[in-house]
């Protein structure tokens, strides 16, 4: 109790403001930068709090955790350049949104489920961290695999219209997804002798290149004609009302999904934003509005995301082990100040462990104010001219492929990955599928195998293990309820 | 006043004397004269990122340098050390590196040769442990092992990365112990305790500090550890050779340059080095960290190494990992 007081206290000195104000700020623009996250952003800030005291110093980082997690919807709605691997499934509906000249709205509910899921995800990290630790361990490789299966799932509501051409663009990803050391036998895989790809072939290079690129690619050949897309006079930036009213549940379930999956390690933001975005599609009484400016299609990822921060830290201080890249650049920052994360820090550090706990949730209510302060200035963002915007996404996409691992290969596979999402585009091929398959590509295959290892070769293992056998359930269902329901209609309308 | 004016003499022709002298040394000390670069070979955050940001931040406080950290993930460390292979052999990027580097050279990951290094000083090293849950019937390591022997495969042993340092130590119990086991690889050391504390696994290779949480709340029990003496850290775990297996090895973290770089900048290197472990505050940090201090100078490191990288590529074959 006295750690918790004493939290507070550092929390709302002049300082603690200051640390979470400015934390959030630098996320924000991190997050909205193709390319710098948060785990970059956090190791380029950690430097300059050796100075701070560590409470001081994760309140800082923390805070620029959360705002970087809402930072990358920024981009993503106005651009469709997505900043962060996790807006990329914000992109789709946002970008729609600024399309039809609602870039505000779009980006007043991404700021308002951003900041319902952080404090979400820091409620539970507060109140459930112990029970949900025990949750995580239950997870084994054939859970994982189970999980990561459910997700694909959801390839089908990505393809926008046209099935093939998803289920094409899923196949590609996974195949993307095998390049790389192979995880259980430890060779390198489809690595045409370049050392640079035994990691795998890094996910945001080719995010950005799909997205960033491409976009890029577009909006130069449309030329200098027009200005822009966002028609009318900046309106009002606060949700009104009715559309807390409407979009409320979605945003908690979202959130619920973010925190459940952010305790997952390896799982996080990437795939909680998809699951959520799926589950609201699935839910809404018009699915078919998902992907075409549907303002459910904003909160949910962008409410799942932010309540990964509070999921992910949940492992990292009830285990000792963290949840995400960006939880592990966080452990990092705690020893250098002779910490050492886990359950300990409870007795050793309480203050510090509260001023954490707290901070997640200041932190989303922080980012909050900041956001709704800079939203005016993001909406003049796209009447900028085109060429300006083009020029600019380009030089932003290099910097961030280059800043990903230091390596000119990474930019001219990012270049690629650009060439690749333009010529898609010009087929009408939705580059979300493959985006969805890279992600979940390496987690279903290294755990399928790991769990088939595990048992020795035998298939029992995905049936008696219960968090198996519920995701896999899960995902029949998913398969089979739509195709269920398009023969229903069809039957109907040939009556 | 006779006698202090011959003193004073005595103290001016020492202070001459001592600079003549010193001209030419300050000569050879002038290295560093621009910042000098750490490229870590790894990614932020993890263990080898956080012990090269500690030696860049005691460098600069201890020996007065002005220190960069790089970064330099990707090929398994290949592109680190491509890194600093590619730069003037002149002692300004120094690889910050770890024991998975003969691994990587035995395996045909990482495309270079011993030789191409200097190898500076060996800083932090961890053991291997076997660890089982509290709930485990085995209490030392023979019982393990007997068990095993009685039944070939009958357990699920684990641990970080396939054809790494953990499956290499378990490979030599199995072969003292003449017991046969599986190996199911983790991608982070982080998820092996997790796997272990939710029953997916029945044992693991471990670092101990890997899991340090469980350990210290008795979750985890080490059966045997890969020192040579019991380690200061866990008194209580018996080493695997005080329980007659001839198991001792450790996975390093330590600094190299390129070979070819001069002995002037390699002895500077050396003596900035020796500021920093003498420092309380380096002191403080391995023992927060468990870490032990091998202190392996390039001598004696660079044998380790040469006998790692053979024994190593023995092991690789027999798992059949390498051809």
């Amino acid at each position: 109790m006295g750690g918790m007081i004493e939290a507070l206290g550092t929390i709302f000195s002049m300082w603690g403001l200051a640390c979470l104000l400015a934390g959030t700020a630098i996320g924000i623009v991190v997050g909205a930068l193709p390319g710098l996250g948060p785990s970059i952003g956090i190791s380029l800030l950690i430097p300059f709090t050796y100075t701070l005291s560590p409470e001081l110093s994760m309140l800082l980082l923390v805070s620029l955790y959360m705002g970087a997690e809402y930072g990358g919807s920024v981009s993503a709605i106005l651009l469709s350049t997505p900043g962060t691997a996790a807006a990329a499934s914000t992109a789709l509906d946002g970008y729609a949104m600024t399309r039809q000249g609602r870039a505000n709205e779009a980006l007043a509910i991404s700021l308002g489920s951003s900041a319902v899921g952080g404090v979400i995800g820091g409620l539970a990290l507060l109140v459930l961290a112990g029970p949900l630790a025990s949750l995580a361990l239950k997870f084994g490789p054939a859970g994982y695999f189970a999980v990561g299966l459910f997700g694909l799932t959801s390839v089908a509501a990505l393809s926008g219209g046209s099935l093939v051409k998803g289920l094409l663009g899923a196949a590609f990803g996974l195949a993307i997804a095998t390049v790389g050391i192979d995880p259980i036998a430890g060779v390198p895989r489809f690595t045409f002798g370049f050392i640079e790809l035994y990691e795998g072939v890094p996910f945001l290079t080719a995010l950005i290149g799909l997205f960033a690129v491409s976009e890029a690619l577009v909006l130069a050949e449309n030329g200098i004609r027009s200005s822009a897309d966002g028609q009318g006079p900046v309106r009002s930036v606060l949700l009104r009302a009715r559309q807390w009213r409407d979009l409320f549940p979605t945003m908690l379930s979202g959130s619920v999904i973010g925190t459940l999956l952010g305790i997952l390690p390896g799982v996080g933001g990437n795939i909680a934003c998809w699951i959520a975005r799926d589950f609201a599609r699935r839910r809404d009484k018009d699915p078919d509005s998902f992907g075409h400016g549907a303002e459910k299609g904003v909160a949910a990822p962008e409410a799942a995301n932010n309540a990964t921060v509070g999921g992910a830290l949940i492992p990292l201080l009830s285990l000792g082990v963290p949840g995400s890249p960006t939880t592990a650049v966080l452990v990092g920052a705690l020893i250098l100040h002779g910490l050492r994360p886990g359950p300990q820090l409870f007795s050793e550090a309480p203050a510090l462990v509260y001023s954490i706990l707290i901070g997640v949730i200041v932190s989303a209510l922080a980012m909050f104010a900041v956001g709704t302060l800079c939203l005016p200035i993001w909406a003049r963002a796209i009447r900028l001219p085109r060429s300006v915007i083009a020029t600019g996404i380009m030089a932003f996409a290099v910097l961030g492929a280059f800043a990903l691992r230091n390596l000119v290969f990474d930019v001219s596979m990012m270049l690629l990955f650009g060439l690749l999402g333009y010529v898609l585009k010009k087929l009408r091929f939705s580059v979300a599928p493959i985006v969805l398959a890279m992600v979940l590509g390496y987690l279903v295959e290294s755990n399928y195998r790991t769990a088939l290892v595990t048992s020795q070769g035998s298939y029992s293992i995905f049936v008696t293990d219960p968090i198996s056998v519920t995701f896999l359930i899960l995902s029949a269902v998913s398969l089979i309820l739509p195709i269920l329901r398009s023969l229903r209609s069809r039957r109907r309308s040939a009556l | 006043m006779f006698r202090l004016m011959r003193h004073a003499k005595k103290v001016v022709a020492t202070i001459a004397l001592g600079a003549a002298f010193a001209i030419p040394a300050a000569q050879a000390a002038d290295f560093p004269e621009k910042p000098v670069t750490l490229v870590v070979w790894s990614g932020a955050g993890g263990a080898l990122d956080v012990y090269g940001r500690k030696l860049a931040e005691l460098l600069e406080k201890e020996a007065g340098w002005t220190v960069k950290v790089e970064n330099r993930p990707g090929g398994t460390g290949a592109v680190g050390m491509s890194a600093v292979l590619t730069q003037p052999a002149d002692g300004y990027n120094i690889l910050v590196h770890t024991g998975a580097l003969t691994f990587g050279i035995a395996q045909g990951l990482i495309p270079f040769k011993l030789e191409d290094l200097r190898f500076l000083r060996a800083m932090q090293s961890e053991p291997s442990s076997l660890a089982v849950r509290a709930d485990s019937p085995f209490q030392s390591a023979e019982e393990f092992i007997a068990h095993m022997k009685a039944n070939p495969n009958g357990l699920r042993i684990g641990g970080h990365a396939p054809g790494g340092f953990h499956q290499y130590m378990l490979y030599q119990l199995m072969q003292q112990g003449e017991f046969e086991s599986g190996w199911i690889p983790h991608d982070a050391s982080g998820k092996v305790a997790l796997a272990l504390m939710g029953g997916h696994i029945d044992a693991a290779m471990m670092t101990p500090s890997s899991g340090l949480a469980q350990v210290e709340a008795g979750q985890i029990r080490l059966l045997g550890i890969s020192t040579d003496e019991r380690s200061d850290y866990f008194p209580d775990t018996p080493t695997f050779k005080e329980q007659g297996y001839d198991l001792v090895d450790e996975i390093w973290r330590g600094i190299a340059v390129k070979a070819g770089t001069p002995d002037e900048a390699v002895n500077a290197i050396q003596k900035a080095i020796d500021k920093v472990t003498a420092s309380p505050e380096w002191q403080t940090f391995q023992a927060d960290q468990k870490q032990e201090s091998p202190d392996w100078q390039e001598d004696e490191f660079t044998a380790n190494v040469g006998r790692q990288l053979d024994s190593q590529a023995a092991f690789l074959k027999a798992a059949g990992i390498t051809q």
